[in-house]
């Protein structure tokens, strides 16, 4: 029985004229359900590239991705496109939100296009918003705004959750906040969360820690005592 | 600087030539549209003016003479004045088909011809034509001598006319001729002759030339010509009236001579007639003395014929008596003849009587001897007989004696002797035999012979009776024969007396005979006489007569000399100072039609550019400030490294203007090449088929220059203005997005709850930015509206023929005829109609002027002999539908064209006069729809009427049988004498959608326009719109939105913009074609202003169909947009 996810020698080489840059070089490691997963790296070691690929927005020049056993690095342009559809949950650094929509309006943006979405209004109630669901973004806080890019991510109902740097363009409390959320939806939905950070301080909280370096994974290690969100500092 | 400018037009191309494209689509629509007319007049005009078209057209009732075209000449603004002379002439060509040309003399500095083919004229005969017409060099053309004027005829010299060059004439640029009176009243084209072929005592018109270059219909020109109106009036007016003073000497002149020689000859025929009354008595006399010698030879023969008639009685009378008397002769003779028979006989008798007496007494001796010598003889016989008998017995005795043996053996001898033997016994017993016979025989003989003895004795006893008898009988004849003799002398001297009378009365005769024939000589002459009398006679009656008819005549002639003359001095009397028309060139057809149509364009030029201008600018706009918003960066990082605002506004000014410049010169380019081109391609048709020339105007290239400038540049300018008053700090910062916000029809739950979620986020996305909203329906809504106005135009013009000839005029045709001397129908006529099964209704159809206080128009005044009877064949309908009903007394139906053009409205009194100058007057009933023609329908009876005298109805309008062949019916119809024409309304309609045609071009030059804003202003907002959003674009990409799924996202909001731009494009559609419609004014013709459902589905179809186009175009730029966009952070 192989692993949720399934990343094995996965090479990415993006040719610039005559130069070869090789974004990722013999990547592997393995996620399993339920776990929530930091995948921690400098700039430019390549945990982009692993988003970009786990979440079906690029593809990889050899190797092997699986999801739940589904071999992704061999789909097309439209299985990919349903692969991000229904399988994949995105949660992006600088929230992304339709400005010309509200809150409620953004998750059901989400869940209209999704096979067996959660309610919208629920969901939103569940991040805590259940009192701004009708405000726009623009009359959102960041926190507010993040936590709204979770649950348009979350009422889709992925399989796996992506969430790219989701603190970044946060203060150090709402980032907190966030955070917590995240890792409650993983412990009480049993949802599988991967969160890409360069801070390996989040590194703590994980259950699976992944270390990017030069584009190759430098090490996965299993988190023995992991610490609570309100006990991280950095 | 320059380099990095370079490398953002480069790095941003599709932007570049977004705003070089608006630019140059503007400007060529602008400029192109502002040039046709200009171009147009300067094609056209400059042909006038090169080939020295008139300034003035004189023409005076009275005409002109070669003194008068030089004293005008005389004038010092004048280049040249030439007499010309003018008619209608009706010919027939090769085929025999008639035509009518105006036609006119060549004049050398004046209206000169431009030559297509061909050369001028230069015998007699020869005629150069009408380039617009068919005709060929080498035609021929017959000048006909039944159909034309007299005077016409009397003033045109050839009868046999061949063309010998085809040319334009700056007096004929459009294609309309007029009309005539000749024919069918439509003109062919025209004809220019060398002056000599034309016989005219006076030049009809009286060409004038001023001495100047300026351009046609410009203010210089209607200020040099209003300038010298006055002076020229005064001028052509003096020289009028100095003819009309020429004129009138001249006739006084003419009247004396003419009343000098009346008189002259009044007394020459009065002489004549007086010598004539002489001979014609004296032979009266000589006739009368000749008829009075008759009557007395007459009676002459009269006494002539009594006297012979007495004469011949007289005669006749005679001959009764001479008649009795020769027959009293005659049987005086006759009983004298008899009596000297009886005498004679007498005589006779008794000499017979005589004789038989001497007779019977010789007889008597005679007998008594015969007696006597009987006796004697007797006696001596007796004897011999004796004698005789004793020698015969002797003999015999004798003979026995010797033979008596012979007698025993007889048997025994030879046969011959035994007949001898016999023989000579048997005469010896005759002899016996006959001795005894005469002894018996004498016996006899004595007793006779004594008888005769008493018998003679008897006789002698009677005889000698007789004597005595004979003696007496004697005596008495001597007695009658002497009483015969008195009585022949007595009947001798009768006689003598008769032969006397007869003679007499011969001469008699004789003589009656020759006066009879005398008589009848005198008769034959008389008769002679009398037919020469009779000749005589008739001759003197002849010419009685003669002389009757003479004086007659020559009363009449002199009362006619008279007349003539008494008219001559009345007309000289009613001849008033002659009326003249300073005739300028708005006068002419062709230069009044072009100018009005050229301004067509030049209307339509007003209103379409600025559409055009109004779309580039916001173009411009929103291009520049979203490209000076997407730069925000770079112009904060600029700022901060110190680079002035100039040079930072410089950058985008550049890119914006160098954009705007190259567009403009495109667009002035193609613009002013194209469109005149295209709109002259249609408008030659109806004018000189000439080459437009290309016009450049400075001020127009230096308008759109500006004006391009100002969008492209003013634009930029705005933007970065905006930009640049923010601090280089807050420049590096991104830009806080534009906050969402719910749009009005979120509260309107009914509709808003029904709609598909991702329906409202397009409709929310569509109000965010409301200047693109405005630009985008703006852009679409021209568009459409263009498209409409486009195939509006066609549906109105091109099809208000078919509106015409089938919804208007129903009729399958219309017949002119000339009506019998009663005014009926030419019975050949209707009897072909009635052969061919045709319904036809009989109308009186003529020419006549509207007149108004400044305008006369000519019209088609038409009186149905009864109104019912155009059912089927005209239609009067009112403009909004509803049927009209006929006009009674002095009610009129005007068509629309007149009524809008000539601003005649219901109940307006209106006055029609004909070339004779009769008026008729009406007031208007009602306006019904028409376009093609001027119409006045009128009643019949109203027209004769108000003018006092029967008016002929001489046009019918037919309908055949369905299913007949028209244009056989037209050839039989045709072929009628009585028939001057046939029009097939069928044919009419197609000859003028045809011509109509050519407004697909102007058509097509529209759509190509529309499709060209179109894909502009759509392309152009919708990629504004994805680069502004291509990072929600690449959020929902990586939501896992499909291909389609996220084109629809996006280009959802262009379908329900474009269908929206739609919606008002047709509101605005519908406005532009009106007014475009009010514009083209076509003389004789009224557009149906209508756009057919089609044209609608059409303009609709295409504005989406570009729509599509462009979403195509849209949907491969969003599939490049790359998902890690969506990662980036906000700029």
């Amino acid at each position: 029985m192989s692993a949720f996810v399934e990343f094995k020698n996965v090479r990415k080489t993006y040719k610039t004229g005559e130069v070869e840059i090789h974004a990722l070089r013999d990547a592997s490691f393995e996620i399993e359900k339920g776990e929530f997963c930091v995948i921690v790296g400098a700039s430019g070691a390549g945990k982009t590239t692993i988003l970009n690929i786990l979440g079906g927005m690029d593809t990889l020049t050899s190797g092997s991705v699986k999801l739940d056993g589904k071999e992704i690095s061999t789909l097309g342009k439209k299985d990919l496109t349903a692969y991000r559809r229904y399988d994949i949950g995105f949660v992006f650094q600088f929230y992304n939100l339709v400005q010309n929509l509200t809150a409620k309006e953004n998750v059901e943006l989400a869940a209209q296009i999704c096979k067996d979405p959660l309610d919208a209004e629920q969901v939103l109630k569940q991040v805590g918003l259940g009192e701004r669901m009708k405000n726009f973004p623009a009359q959102l806080s960041g926190g507010e705004q993040q936590r709204v890019a979770i649950a348009r991510a979350l009422a889709k109902n992925p399989k796996l959750l992506l969430c790219d740097e989701p603190t970044g363009a946060l203060d150090y409390n709402t980032g907190k906040a966030v955070l917590k959320l995240l890792q409650d939806t993983c412990r009480k939905n049993g949802m599988t969360v991967v969160v890409i950070t360069h801070n390996s301080a989040l590194a703590a909280m994980a259950d699976r820690i992944i270390t990017v370096k030069s584009g190759t994974v430098e090490s996965m290690v299993l988190n023995k005592d992991i610490v609570d969100v309100e006990d991280i500092e950095w | 600087m320059t380099a990095s400018a370079l490398r953002e037009i480069r790095s941003s191309f599709g932007r570049f030539m977004a705003i070089l494209s608006i630019i140059a689509l503007g400007v060529g629509f602008f400029t192109g549209v502002r040039i046709t007319t200009p171009a147009m007049v300067n094609t056209v005009g400059g042909f006038m003016t090169d080939h020295e078209l008139f300034d003035y057209r004189i023409i005076s009732t009275l005409g002109w003479e070669d003194k008068d075209v030089d004293k005008l000449k005389e004038r010092e603004d004048v280049r040249a004045a030439e007499g010309a002379y003018a008619l209608d002439l009706l010919c027939l060509d090769e085929e025999g088909e008639e035509h009518v040309f105006k036609t006119h003399s060549l004049t050398d500095d004046v209206n000169r011809p431009d030559i297509l083919e061909g050369r001028l004229p230069k015998d007699a005969g020869e005629c150069v034509i009408d380039g617009k017409t068919a005709f060929k060099v080498g035609d021929k053309l017959t000048v006909s001598e039944t159909e034309n004027t007299e005077d016409a005829l009397d003033g045109f010299k050839p009868r046999e006319l061949t063309v010998v060059g085809r040319i334009y004439s700056p007096a004929y640029v459009h294609f309309e001729r007029g009309t005539t009176s000749l024919g069918s009243g439509s003109v062919t084209g025209y004809i220019y002759l060398n002056e000599a072929d034309f016989d005219m005592d006076v030049y009809t018109e009286l060409y004038i030339k001023l001495d100047h270059e300026l351009d046609v219909y410009s203010d210089e020109y209607k200020d040099y010509m209003s300038e010298r109106e006055g002076s020229w009036e005064e001028a052509a007016e003096a020289q009028a009236q100095d003819r009309y003073e020429r004129i009138v000497s001249e006739a006084e002149e003419e009247l004396n001579s003419g009343r000098e020689e009346l008189d002259s000859a009044r007394e020459e025929g009065r002489q004549e007639l007086d010598s004539a009354r002489e001979e014609l008595d004296s032979a009266k006399e000589e006739l009368d003395s000749a008829a009075e010698k008759l009557k007395e030879a007459e009676k002459e023969i009269a006494d002539g014929e009594k006297e012979i008639a007495d004469n011949e009685k007289k005669l006749s009378d005679a001959k009764a008596q001479l008649d009795n008397a020769g027959s009293t002769l005659a049987s005086g003779k006759a009983q004298l003849d008899s009596g000297w028979v009886q005498l004679e006989a007498g005589r006779k008798e008794l000499e017979k009587n005589e004789k038989a007496l001497t007779d019977g007494e010789k007889e008597l001796k005679t007998a008594q001897k015969q007696i006597d010598e009987g006796l004697a003889q007797i006696k001596t016989a007796e004897k011999q007989l004796d004698g005789q008998q004793k020698e015969l017995e002797e003999q015999q005795t004798a003979f026995m004696k010797e033979n008596g043996a012979y007698f025993e053996m007889i048997d025994m001898l030879p046969t011959e002797q035994e007949m001898q033997l016999n023989g000579a016994k048997a005469q010896f017993e005759q002899g016996l035999g006959q001795i005894e016979a005469a002894r018996k025989e004498l016996g006899q003989k004595k007793a006779e012979l004594s008888a005769g003895q008493k018998e003679l004795d008897g006789k002698k006893k009677e005889l000698d009776t007789a004597k005595e008898k004979l003696s007496a009988g004697r005596a008495e004849y001597e007695k009658n024969l002497a009483a015969y003799y008195a009585s022949a002398g007595q009947y001798e001297s009768g006689r003598a007396q008769y032969n006397s009378g007869r003679a007499e009365y011969n001469s008699g005769k004789a003589q009656l005979e020759d006066g009879k024939s005398e008589l009848e000589k005198g008769r034959r002459e008389y008769e002679d006489g009398k037919a020469e009398y009779e000749d005589g006679k008739k001759k003197y009656e002849d010419g009685e007569q003669e002389y009757e008819d003479g004086l007659t005549e020559f009363d009449e002639e002199i009362a006619d000399a008279e007349k003539e003359l008494a008219d001559g001095e009345q007309e000289l009397r009613d001849l008033e100072a002659p009326d003249i028309f300073l005739l300028d060139r708005n006068t002419n057809i062709g230069y009044a039609c072009f100018k009005n149509d050229s301004e067509i364009v030049a209307q339509v030029a007003r209103v379409f550019p600025i559409f055009f201008i109004l779309v580039a600018a916001l173009v411009c706009m929103t291009t520049m400030s979203r490209m000076v918003e997407e730069r925000r960066t770079l112009i904060g990082t600029l700022k901060a490294l110190g680079y002035s605002e100039r040079a930072i506004m410089r950058r985008f000014t550049f890119y914006a203007g160098s954009a705007a410049m190259i567009g403009c010169v495109l667009g002035y380019g193609v613009g002013t090449v194209l469109f005149p081109r295209v709109i002259w391609m249609t408008y030659k048709l109806m004018y000189i088929e000439l080459d437009i020339k290309y016009l450049f105007d400075v001020k127009l290239a230096v308008i759109a220059a500006a004006v391009s400038l100002l969008c492209s540049v003013g634009a930029a300018w705005l933007s970065c203005r905006y930009e640049l008053a923010e601090t280089a700090a807050e420049l590096m910062r991104p830009k806080a997005p534009k906050a969402g916000k719910r749009v009005l029809l979120e509260h309107v739950p009914f509709i808003w709850n029904r709609m598909k979620f991702l329906h409202k986020v397009s409709v929310r996305n569509i109000f965010r930015y409301k200047k693109r909203l405005f630009m985008m329906i703006l852009g679409i809504s021209g568009c459409t509206a263009l498209l409409l106005t486009g195939f509006g135009i066609k549906d109105s013009v091109g099809d208000f023929a078919v509106v015409q000839y089938e919804e208007i005029v129903t009729a399958d045709a219309s017949v002119s005829y000339k009506a019998e001397d009663d005014g009926t129908v030419p019975a050949e006529l209707s009897q072909k109609l009635g052969d061919i099964g045709a319904d036809y209704a009989c109308v009186y159809s003529a020419s006549w002027d509207l007149v108004k206080k400044d305008l006369t128009k000519s019209m088609s005044v038409v009186a149905p002999e009864d109104f019912s009877q155009l059912e089927g064949s005209m239609n009067f309908i009112d403009t909004d539908g509803s049927k009209l009903t006929a006009p009674v007394g002095d009610e009129a139906l005007v068509s629309v064209s007149v009524a809008e053009r000539y601003n005649v409205k219901k109940g307006d009194e209106i006055e029609l006069r004909d070339e004779n100058m009769r008026t008729l007057h009406f007031t208007v009933k009602d306006i019904f729809d028409n376009h093609v023609y001027n119409y006045v329908f009128v009643s019949h009876d109203e027209v004769e009427r108000q003018l006092g005298e029967r008016a002929d109805l001489n046009e019918m309008y037919v309908n055949f049988k369905s299913g007949k062949d028209v244009h056989e019916a037209q050839a039989e119809i045709g072929k009628l004498d009585s028939v001057t024409n046939v029009t097939l309304y069928e044919d009419f309609k197609k000859r003028m959608t045809d011509s109509m045609s050519s407004l697909d071009y102007v058509v097509l030059l529209v759509i190509v326009s529309a499709a060209g804003l179109a894909f502009i202003v759509l392309y152009n907002l919708t990629n504004i719109n994805i680069t502004e959003r291509e990072r929600e674009i690449a959020t929902i990409k990586v939501l896992g939105f499909f291909k389609n799924e996220t084109a629809a996202y996006v280009l959802r909001e262009n379908i329900f913009l474009t269908a929206l731009g739609i919606a008002v494009g047709l509101g605005l559609g519908v406005i532009l074609h009106r007014f475009v419609m009010a514009q083209i004014v076509v003389d004789l013709v009224s557009f149906k202003v209508r756009i057919l459902p089609r044209s609608y589905l059409f303009s609709i179809a295409l504005t989406f169909l570009f729509n599509l186009a462009v979403n195509f175009f849209m949907e491969s730029k969003l599939e490049k947009i790359n998902m890690a966009e969506s990662l980036k952070s906000v700029e």
